[in-house]
């Protein structure tokens, strides 16, 4: 782009005059022999050079300057304004037509050109503005729902936190009361032994409800930072499942279990303990939706191209089907639109995030399906079998989550 | 201690009402425990409690719900038992017949201190009454007389009306809404403004030190408690 000084109309002008005078000196150098023909000419390359370079006005000068020259150094009688031939006339007259033609049209290409450029600024200058308030505004979007996200988080883990210290609140300061009781004189303990080891079991099962909430903080900040570590090792889903069960016994003790594990099913190379803990939490949440006496089904089959499918179905209510994948989000079930009167506040909602956190590892995935009866939930789960040779499978990692 | 005066608790936390089952038996009171709002209404049609505490967030009916709907049948005072900071979750217990809130978590001797003031507050006045008393109050509601210590209180006929509304209510927590709409009527319930500067003089003249009151209390974010002990 020009300097800012070559643009001043003024400063046109001025090239024009300096531009012409230039050219007639250089002409005259090589005397009066040369040809009128070639003299017009340079005069025309310099004022298409002066209109190009400054528009019309200056043009205009630089043709009536390059007339008058090329009539008083290049036209006979030379060095006078007059022309004698009429021959000359004709070339003079050309020469001036052509001068401020060429002048005008190289301008207005000038101009266009300029009009065009600016135009083209423009379009790019609001098509940057567009894109940056487009993008302004999805900022501003993505941070309140973050925002509103977080505050989410906070109230469900303030929630979680707050709903065993409150137990434990209660129980400690039972305790102390009644200790302070004994402690001043004629006061007689109002707790029983009975009393007493039932508000230290409280406490002592509420700890670790708490330790296991956190331990369930952790492991989601793992799986949401991509640093699970699987132990994997060869074993068998019987394995997997029957270690699930052990444990989810005492919460499934009033419901009918029934396990079908068809035969065959190849030994898989998984992180057991991590796997059992999916079958666990499906199962502990089947048992904990489903009303007493009922059946909880859990199946083991050969699923599609080398895998193996495991699926817990309980007769409960079920899932709608506009929040099946939800259920996988981590704290959905205290964050259901905030409506904390028909909340269901046992759990955690970290259980399905956790369990699909942990299949995903593994290369599997995880999913709810309708239950076979009219009513009920039917969690699965699907698995590659040899899938020790998996992309994202980490065989040095052997540190277990 | 009050024997055998019965407690209705509502939790579906069964950790906390197993140690709220021992904690007031241990203190004297008969107990029984309802899971949820629906399971605490039937409860408390066959088994009348003298009191009834209750948790806001629960299934199948909330706390807010189980307030309205005892309120329509019983004058029991209510306790409700909410997590902290969950101011506007306690105002709609209060605009919905609670009585009081104890926020978890609790030590156990602030919630026996809550239900002991709950049991003591009377039973609504005989309307044909004319003359209120506790602690050092008298108000003639007749002679539209407040004295304290039998001194007159010269209270201006807005304080007097606003002194009778907490009074008969008595340790109970009063929501700026419920007070406006009291003493100002309806069209003035979001005006806490006029409250503050009515509570402001009426505590000038009852209060020993206004600035640390101890018969009107400030339940903040909420309201305000009259106790005349």
């Amino acid at each position: 782009m020009w300097p800012k000084l070559f643009n001043k109309p003024l400063f046109g002008y001025g090239a024009a005059i300096t531009g012409i005078a230039a050219a007639t000196i250089i002409l005259k150098l090589f005397g009066e022999r040369i040809n009128p023909t070639t003299v017009a000419l340079a005069f025309l390359l310099v004022i298409l050079f002066v209109a190009t370079a400054w528009g019309s006005g200056p043009a205009v000068a630089a043709s009536f300057l390059g007339v008058i020259c090329f009539n008083f150094f290049s036209l006979p009688p030379f060095r006078t304004l007059a022309i004698r031939d009429p021959h000359n006339w004709i070339a003079f007259v050309v020469f001036m037509i052509t001068a401020i033609t060429v002048g005008q049209l190289s301008a207005r290409v000038k101009r266009r050109a300029e009009e065009a450029e600016a135009a083209k600024r423009e379009v790019e200058r609001l098509y940057y503005q567009l894109q940056d308030s487009f993008e302004r505004s999805s900022q501003a979007k993505a941070l309140k729902q973050s925002e509103r996200l977080k505050s989410a988080l906070l109230d469900a883990v303030t929630h979680d936190l707050r709903t065993p210290l409150t137990s434990i609140k209660a129980s400690a300061t039972t305790l102390l009361a009644d200790l302070y009781a004994s402690e001043r004189d004629n006061a007689v303990p109002q707790l029983d032994a009975e009393g007493r080891k039932e508000m230290l079991q409280v406490i002592d099962e509420e700890a670790d409800r708490l330790d296991r909430f956190v331990e369930g903080l952790t492991k989601l900040a793992r799986i949401d930072a991509g640093e699970m570590h699987l132990h994997r090792q060869w074993t068998s889903i019987d394995e997997i499942i029957a270690l699930a069960l052990k444990r989810a016994e005492p919460r499934t003790r009033s419901h009918r279990m029934e396990v079908w594990i068809k035969e065959e099913l190849p030994a898989i190379k998984v992180d057991d303990q991590a796997l059992s803990e999916v079958v666990y939490t499906l199962v502990d949440n089947a048992a904990k939706y489903s009303p007493p006496g009922s059946p909880i089904r859990i199946a083991a089959t050969p699923g599609e191209s080398e895998t193996i499918m495991v699926s817990v179905e309980d007769t409960g209510p079920g899932i709608q089907a506009d929040v099946r994948d939800r259920v996988f989000e981590k704290f959905f079930r205290a964050m259901r639109d905030g409506d904390v009167g028909d909340r269901k506040s046992s759990g955690t909602g970290m259980g399905l995030a956790i369990a699909r956190g942990i299949v995903e590892a593994h290369g599997g995935k995880i999913w709810i399906e309708a239950a076979e009866g009219q009513a009920g939930a039917k969690f699965l789960f699907q698995l590659p079998t040899g899938s020790d040779e998996r992309p994202g499978a980490n065989p040095a990692a052997n540190k277990r989550m | 201690m009050e024997a055998n005066q019965r407690i209705l608790v509502v939790d579906d936390e069964p950790q906390l009402t197993r140690v709220l089952r021992r904690s007031l038996s241990t203190n004297g009171y008969d107990v029984r425990v309802a899971g949820d709002g629906e399971f605490a209404l039937q409860t408390f049609r066959d088994w009348p409690a003298a009191l009834v505490i209750t948790d806001l967030a629960m299934p199948n009916m909330g706390g807010l719900e189980l307030c309205r709907r005892l309120r329509a049948i019983s004058e029991v005072p209510i306790i409700v038992l909410s997590v902290r900071g969950e101011e506007k979750t306690k105002v709609e217990a209060l605009d919905a017949g609670a009585d009081d809130y104890v926020s978890k978590p609790f030590g156990m001797d602030e919630l026996l201190a809550r239900i002991r003031a709950a049991l003591r507050r009377k039973p609504p006045a005989d309307p044909g009454a004319h003359i209120l008393e506790a602690g050092e109050f008298r108000i003639d509601l007749e002679a539209h007389m407040a004295t304290q210590s039998g001194k007159d209180l010269r209270l201006t006929p807005k304080e007097f009306d606003l002194m009778v509304h907490l009074f008969k209510n008595a340790g109970k927590v009063l929501t700026h809404r419920s007070l406006l709409g009291a003493v100002w009527g309806g069209d003035f319930t979001e005006q806490t403004e006029y409250l503050r500067v009515f509570i402001g003089q009426l505590r000038k003249k009852i209060e020993p030190d206004p600035s640390n009151p101890r018969y009107i209390l400030t339940e903040p974010w909420i309201g305000y408690r009259f106790n005349p002990e």
